[in-house]
């Protein structure tokens, strides 16, 4: 019932299955640099190449911002509800991380922009 | 093995009744499936390939054509997809699963059965309709990203397809069964 062609097309048929796995499901681009604007006024451009933690002065204070292989975050704000911290580590293009009551927002550039919501 | 009973272009009363024979039941097996719900949109096991997968083995390519182009076009209609983006999907699948068959059966002639037949038209079937719907309708990334998903559904659904065939075709082999 099963011959040795059929073998022969299920194993590279699984191979070229599996093979698409590593093909489409690698790791996406990353993003190139992080822009840091407070007040709409662009403050800082930063390569996410290299690791450092820096102090943004914002409309109510510091937030404190760190890069870390290729990500950015905020690490502390002086703002009440956090949520730019609680945003989490940002690493695609196209994310954005933003401090309201401080005025900070973080944006990470790339070269391709992804969507953020798809409606069909 | 595809041994195709009848080759000349010009198809006789008998195989009309045959292709809308076939036709019909693979109809009836496409509408059956369209009233399931799948778990992820494009995934479904196409057990109507199983009929077009028989129809090429027992009476050759042309006929499969018929009952495949007769199946995506009457089914489209009584579905109510007919001219819709799942009909343009429907017929890009069913041509590119033909051309798999076609190809296969000719370079694999009687080293290949039911079951690898039926892999590699399910997977052109699933590339086709992937190819089409990131081409016309949603030129995503994200489409991408299920591409491996729907790879695997359609190894899978296209193994059990190929099983199925080949139980029917050695039963229809079988003299008894032929009087039924």
């Amino acid at each position: 019932m099963i011959k040795a062609g059929d073998i022969f097309i299920l194993i590279l048929a699984v191979a070229g299955v599996g093979a698409t796995y590593g093909a489409l499901w690698a790791p996406r681009s990353v993003g190139h640099t992080a822009v840091i604007t407070v007040d709409h006024q662009v403050v800082k451009e930063l390569p996410l190449g290299t690791d450092v933690e820096l102090t943004i002065n914002g409309a109510i204070g510091d937030s404190r911002l760190a890069v870390d292989q290729g990500r950015i975050r905020f690490i502390d704000s002086p703002c009440p509800g956090r949520y730019c911290i609680h945003s989490g580590w940002l690493s695609r293009t196209g994310q954005v991380a933003a401090c309201l009551p401080n005025g900070i927002v973080v944006e990470i550039l790339g070269e391709e922009r992804e969507y953020d919501a798809i409606n069909l | 093995m595809p041994q195709p009973i009848r080759s000349d272009p010009s198809t006789s009363g008998q195989d009309d009744r045959l292709i809308a024979g076939f036709a019909a039941l693979a109809i009836a097996i496409h509408i059956l499936e369209a009233a399931f719900p799948s778990p992820l949109p494009g995934v479904k096991p196409g057990l109507a390939n199983v009929v077009t997968l028989i129809v090429y083995l027992r009476h050759g390519l042309q006929m499969a054509v018929w009952v495949a182009a007769m199946r995506v076009l009457v089914g489209s209609l009584l579905v109510g997809t007919f001219l819709s983006p799942t009909f343009m999907l429907s017929v890009t699948g069913a041509a590119g699963a033909l051309a798999a068959l076609a190809v296969t059966g000719r370079i694999g002639g009687r080293h290949v059965g039911p079951v690898g037949l039926s892999v590699v038209s399910a997977l052109t079937h699933m590339s086709g309709q992937v190819f089409v719907a990131y081409h016309l309708f949603i030129p995503h990334p994200a489409l991408l990203k299920l591409v491996p998903i729907l790879l695997t559904a359609a190894l899978l659904f296209g193994t059990v397809s190929g099983l199925i065939a080949a139980n029917v075709l050695r039963l229809l082999a079988r003299p008894a069964a032929a009087t039924a």
